[in-house]
């Protein structure tokens, strides 16, 4: 109990005494969890996005006169990659067709006998399984033609994927350059406790007695930073989320409170996670070699 | 606590040999100088005593503790039976002279208030306690080295290992130094002390034991600084 009141004393006390170094750190890692916390508000917004587009994305299959539509959407609804299916008669697609028409509708009545064919609306999972999946119902017999927005779909399912692969690549070099930053601020708060850690070793401090006060020192500027870094994330994101409202309209962002109680949750965990590992990789090997005799 | 070596043998790379074919033997309470010119291997051998120093052959054996088996957490807990009066006093110039004391204390897992009394106990012991809230730059040479004692004092080690505790003080504070060890030997720890004042040697007789090139060739009860006696 009282080396733990020892760790937390002087591992504040090392915080304080490399001040200008301690405040660096925390702005350093600050700016590194922002970006982590920004890129993955932006990464979940894009998300977001590309999964209400592809909510509207659908395949539309027509069918050869006389065919059984319910069976046929039976049939296509057990493909593996098929959300749901939606009948399509005749009438329907006349009424879908009067309302798009609007003030227009009396154009209908030109038609004559109603010439719209039935088909089936059909909604896949992901954007990228459109093609795929409007090849398997074009090839059954009973589909006449297929209609789906297919560059739409391979264009949204490519910034899904990049915006995932950016996410993690974003990640991982904010992780590393988070972690190289507190190393070396704990590196040099060991070698310039360097005389009194010997010291110390020589009366007789076990190693973990000798490092808590590091790790210590470095979990409070990791968190300190990361802590920092949500509140900024959370100050400008709403903020940001109005503008963008404004200019894209057509857009839907992420606006849950709930989803930032969660980013700051995870920047902090992050921030207390890296700059553990970071400060007991600085001040592992000083202290082996430290209580290694000649 | 007493203190064995037998056969030690210590060469630095690439041959230069510090220490060689040592054998000791010292008892629980005894109070030994440890006597040679510079570079004989006085420091070599108490470094091995505290293992900052392995021995390339030998072994030695303290209150119980294989020093060459002994290990990392073992160590720790041995190194806090023991006292160490280091040469350059090796005190922490930005903790005060309590502070100084205090965390060998706090480093045994001793509460905040058993060890702010126990260290305040040993600066009133060593005549610091006025100085108690000085950073050691801010001390006299003799000032330090009494700070020094009483770090090394503080954990009640059962042995004391002084490396040259009285080198470079005027005679007064010294001889007060030197008392202050005299007494801590009287309240049973043995010391081992290495020093280059024949005064001391001469006038507190006790053993001494002599290394000359990294070999004892002297160890004789109630001795004299000179072999010969001269001094």
């Amino acid at each position: 109990m009282a080396s733990a009141r020892y760790a937390f004393r002087d591992g504040w006390r090392l915080v304080v005494r490399h001040w200008g170094l301690s405040l660096l750190t925390i702005f350093t890692a600050m700016a590194v969890f922002y970006v982590i916390g920004a890129s993955t508000l932006f990464v979940m917004n894009v998300r977001h996005i590309v999964s209400k587009l592809e909510d509207q994305l659908t395949i539309q299959a027509y069918v050869k006169p006389g065919v059984d539509l319910d069976a046929l959407a039976k049939k296509i609804s057990a493909l593996e990659e098929v959300r749901d299916t939606k009948v399509i008669t005749k009438e329907l697609a006349l009424e879908r067709l009067r309302t798009r028409l609007g003030n227009q509708v009396e154009a209908v009545s030109l038609l004559g006998e109603n010439p719209l064919p039935p088909s089936i609306e059909v909604r896949v999972d992901k954007a990228s399984q459109v093609s795929n999946t409007a090849l398997k119902i074009d090839v059954m017999d009973d589909v006449d033609d297929v209609v789906f927005a297919g560059p739409v779909a391979e264009k949204l399912s490519k910034v899904s994927n990049f915006a995932g692969q950016f996410s993690v690549v974003l990640l991982v070099v904010a992780f590393l350059a988070s972690g190289v930053v507190l190393f070396n601020t704990i590196r040099i708060s060991v070698y310039s406790r360097e005389e009194e850690i010997n010291v110390m070793v020589m009366v007789g401090a076990t190693s973990t007695y000798v490092a808590m006060p590091f790790v210590i020192q470095g979990f409070l500027l990791g968190f300190a930073g990361a802590l920092l870094a949500f509140l900024f994330v959370g100050g400008t994101y709403f903020s940001a989320i109005v503008k963008l409202k404004d200019m894209l309209p057509f857009l839907t962002f992420i606006e849950s409170p709930q989803l930032l109680y969660k980013l700051g949750f995870m920047l902090v965990c992050c921030g207390a996670t890296v700059s553990l590992i970071a400060s007991l990789l600085a001040v592992e090997k000083f202290i082996k070699n430290a209580m290694e005799p000649l | 606590m007493d203190l064995q070596l037998s056969g030690v043998t210590k060469i630095f790379e690439p041959d230069i040999v510090a220490l060689e074919d040592v054998y000791l033997q010292i008892e629980s309470g005894e109070f030994v100088y440890l006597v040679g010119e510079t570079g004989s291997g006085k420091t070599t051998l108490m470094r091995c005593v505290t293992r900052e120093v392995v021995p390339t052959r030998g072994h030695i054996s303290v209150g119980g503790y294989m020093l060459r088996k002994i290990k990392r957490y073992d160590l720790a807990l041995f190194r806090r039976d023991i006292g160490v009066i280091f040469q350059d006093f090796a005190l922490l110039p930005n903790l005060t002279a309590l502070e100084n004391v205090k965390f060998v204390l706090e480093i045994m897992g001793l509460s905040p208030k058993e060890t702010t009394e126990r260290a305040s106990e040993e600066l009133k012991n060593v005549g610091l306690w006025r100085r108690r809230d000085m950073y050691p730059p801010q001390l006299s040479g003799g000032e330090q080295q009494r700070l020094a004692i009483a770090r090394a004092i503080v954990n009640t080690p059962a042995l004391l290992l002084a490396d040259e505790p009285t080198g470079n003080l005027d005679p007064s504070t010294a001889d007060e130094i030197m008392q202050l060890l005299l007494s801590i030997n009287a309240a049973g720890t043995t010391i081992l002390m290495a020093t280059h004042n024949p005064h001391f040697v001469d006038t507190y007789r006790h053993r001494v034991i002599e290394i000359h090139r990294g070999r004892v060739v002297r160890d004789e009860e109630k001795g004299r600084f000179d072999a010969n006696g001269l001094c």
